[in-house]
């Protein structure tokens, strides 16, 4: 069984390999994802939000749903580990009383 | 033809990365490396998205230097390093933390049921429950 | 009010959901009618936005006012709007249900159930409602986080299956955000339809050749195509009674959807038809899941088990109308999909009012239900038609339609494979009907005195109406398939077939 995970496993990063051939070099300031959107938050970033941090200006603004996302992911996470864990203790306390 | 291996070479890492964490995942019977190798995994995909954000050459970290308000310099977009994956992976890293809190609040619940976190003896233990009719 | 429907659809159940835990630490009963009420807010916001949809065309909403590839932008066309229907709908009848579910079988923990559940709501719609990738990302980890809590409560082996399914549900969306890193690499953007604009050109670098693979990979674990589906028949088996009646419907199908945007939105199809030609692959493992679907059903003793491994089955129909890429089979999938929401809620639920009443879902304890529940075994029986595909119900007309695209395609072997894949359906769910109709309960030996009569004994009417409702939209969208065919699958079919 370990080895035809390991195959599979082989097999999938050689698959993801073979993608990063023709992606753009690591740092080039030409690729695509350094031309097209983000140049325009770097540039009126500051001008718009009012805030010197980009990350903090895309973070809290022109992405702020996904921010409102990523919290709520937290606050899911809670949540279910609240229902989950209390439940454990009480069906504990049943067994030993 | 060494000019392409250094170009690359970071994202071949991450590959590397990402299928030690995939192979921990889907081999290892202990629950709890299971659940590591998954951290192995999500992390080599954050690494990838921010080397998406690397500019080579004079740049700085995406933070605007300003003066009592004013810009120290005109902003030009090679300056600054790409803001974005920053952003999308700090999203990331907190989806990544939410899983591994709710996977190890249910390898908690496994353990009081089984007493044990190898997924062979779970499987055995089971197997000899449910012929018992317990 | 209307033209802020698409952020507030999402946005309510979220608020809700907080509120929820001081609510039901205040008073525990509060909860089920709180959220009952968010639940029906949800679903008139979504007609309202299908009936705005439907009167002046696709609705651009653009959060915090940004344009679109810098923020994020909702684009809701009729698939868009649809889906949420089916989401709010669904996740209602789940709500008025899960009230006595809960009670009886996770009594004391509801706050936090209803809760999650609230959550797992928000995150159905985040996902289809949203036109920007890594927001699919982040409201796909909201909605699996919820129904990982929720399915892990449900006691017994719940939580071993809940693991495995965190691994396989982490593993598919990893796969996911790889592949939209892999297409923000080499173009830039994440938004759909901008991508949508840029990619053409790059359709034979092959980063863009991975990325679609990878996405595709992703999203069919988390939609349990064969031979992906390991996880699912466990996950659901072992979950509450009422979650299960909206995981089982919903989640598979809101990752069919995430599959026909990327094939025919986010890429063109001609890229996986001719570049790529992954289509013929998926085709094939469409064919093999609805035929190892079914014949894994036939093998289950155990009602709820079956169930699950006919939403495996199920898959498969949803993914070949996909996979073969033309009018008739595109029409199809999104036939098979309201479908199977329609009767998953129904017969998922009837099952879980059976388990209330008899206490477990083996098939050999369910002799003469038909006269101890008469109206949940009728339900039962019209989401049984429909899944057979008996007219007048949509399975009839979503199976026509595939088989409507296998004759366009020319595959004369898949329309044999549909067929037989009709009649192992058939096979396993009219032995259930057969035991349920005319067997008596199992003889006790020791018993000397005559058996009573059985009695009506009907579970409470808060699980009944659900299943009833579900039962009349089964037959009601059976009966409009033409009006949705005309309205909502018409506008959208895409160009170039």
């Amino acid at each position: 069984m370990k080895t035809i995970i390991l195959i599979f496993v082989v097999l999938m990063g050689l698959f993801l390999l073979y993608g990063t051939m023709d992606m753009p070099g690591w740092g080039d300031p030409n690729s695509p994802a350094s031309t097209w959107v983000s140049p325009r938050y770097i540039e009126q970033a500051l001008e718009k939000t009012e805030t010197p941090n980009l990350v903090t200006a895309v973070l809290g603004d022109y992405r702020g749903y996904d921010t409102m996302g990523e919290t709520t992911v937290i606050f899911t996470a809670a949540i279910a580990c609240a229902l989950l864990l209390r439940g454990a203790t009480g069906n504990r306390r049943k067994e030993d009383e | 033809m060494l000019e392409f291996v250094i170009s690359k070479y970071n994202f071949w890492v991450y590959v590397i990365l990402m299928m030690i964490g995939l192979y921990a995942m889907l081999a290892k019977r202990n629950l709890v490396k299971k659940l590591i190798g998954m951290n192995i995994f999500q992390t080599a995909i954050i690494l990838f998205y921010v080397s998406i954000g690397v500019k080579k050459g004079p740049v700085q970290v995406p933070i605007i230097l300003t003066e009592h308000g004013h810009v120290v310099q005109a902003i030009r977009a090679t300056d600054y390093l790409n803001p974005l994956p920053h952003v999308l992976m700090l999203t990331a890293i907190v989806v990544s933390i939410a899983t591994t809190g709710v996977a190890l609040a249910v390898l908690i619940l496994i353990y009081r049921r089984y007493q044990t976190l190898n997924e062979d003896e779970i499987l055995a233990l089971r197997q000899q429950r449910r012929e018992t009719g317990a | 009010m209307v033209q802020q429907f698409p952020a507030l659809i999402v946005v309510i159940p979220l608020m809700a959901a907080l509120f929820m835990v001081p609510l039901g630490y205040f008073n525990r009963r509060l909860c089920h009618p709180w959220l009952v009420l968010i639940l029906a807010a949800t679903s008139t916001m979504a007609v309202g936005i299908m009936g705005q949809v439907i009167l002046h065309g696709p609705i651009s909403y653009r959060m915090g006012g940004w344009q679109p590839p810098w923020g994020i932008e909702y684009h809701i066309d009729q698939l868009n709007a649809l889906m949420l229907i089916l989401i709010s709908g669904s996740g209602l009848l789940g709500a008025v249900y899960s009230g006595p579910s809960f009670a009886r079988e996770i009594d004391g923990r509801q706050t936090m159930a209803s809760s999650l559940y609230l959550m797992m709501i928000t995150g159905l719609s985040g996902i289809v409602i949203t036109g920007d990738l890594f927001n699919v990302f982040v409201f796909l980890e909201i909605a699996s986080l919820s129904v990982y809590g929720l399915i892990a409560c449900g006691g017994g082996d719940a939580p071993l299956a809940t693991f495995r399914y965190i691994i396989m549900g982490t593993i598919g969306a990893s796969c996911y955000l790889l592949g939209v890193g892999y297409l923000y690499i080499s173009t830039g953007s994440l938004n759909l339809m901008d991508l949508n604009r840029l990619l053409p050109e790059l359709y034979h670098t092959r980063v863009v050749l991975t990325a679609g693979a990878l996405m595709l990979v992703g999203i069919s674990l988390k939609m349990a195509l064969f031979p992906l589906h390991a996880w699912l028949p466990e996950a659901y088996y072992e979950a509450p009674s009422a979650v299960s009646g909206v995981a089982a419907p919903l989640y598979t199908k809101v990752a069919g959807y995430l599959v026909i945007r990327i094939v025919y939105n986010l890429f063109d199809f001609h890229f996986f038809t001719r570049i790529f030609p992954i289509l013929e692959i998926l085709s094939w493992l469409a064919i093999i899941a609805l035929l190892v679907g079914s014949l894994y059903a036939i093998a289950q003793t155990d009602l709820k088990k079956m169930l699950c491994y006919s939403v495996i089955a199920q898959v498969g129909y949803i993914v070949l109308g996909i996979a073969l890429a033309n009018r008739a089979g595109f029409s199809g999938a999104i036939l098979t999909i309201i479908n199977e929401v329609c009767t998953k809620s129904c017969i998922f639920l009837a099952t879980g009012a059976i388990i209330y009443r008899v206490g477990d879902s083996r098939i050999v304890n369910l002799g003469s239900l038909f006269r101890r529940m008469p109206i949940t075994m009728l339900a039962f029986t019209v989401g049984v038609f429909s899944m057979i595909g008996i007219p007048p119900t949509l399975g009839f007309f979503s199976k026509l339609y595939l088989i409507f695209a296998c004759l366009e395609a020319g595959r004369w072997s898949f329309i044999a494979a549909l067929l037989l894949s009709t009649i192992l359906n058939v096979v396993y769910f009219f032995r259930v009907i057969r035991v349920a109709c005319f067997e008596d309960p199992r003889p006790d030996y020791q018993r000397t005195e005559p058996y009573p009569e059985v009695a009506v004994e009907e579970a409470p009417l808060l699980m009944l109406l659900p299943v009833v409702a579900a039962a009349g939209a089964i037959i009601l969208t059976g009966l409009g398939s033409h009006w949705i065919f005309l309205n909502l699958i018409r506008p959208i079919i895409p160009a170039g077939f």
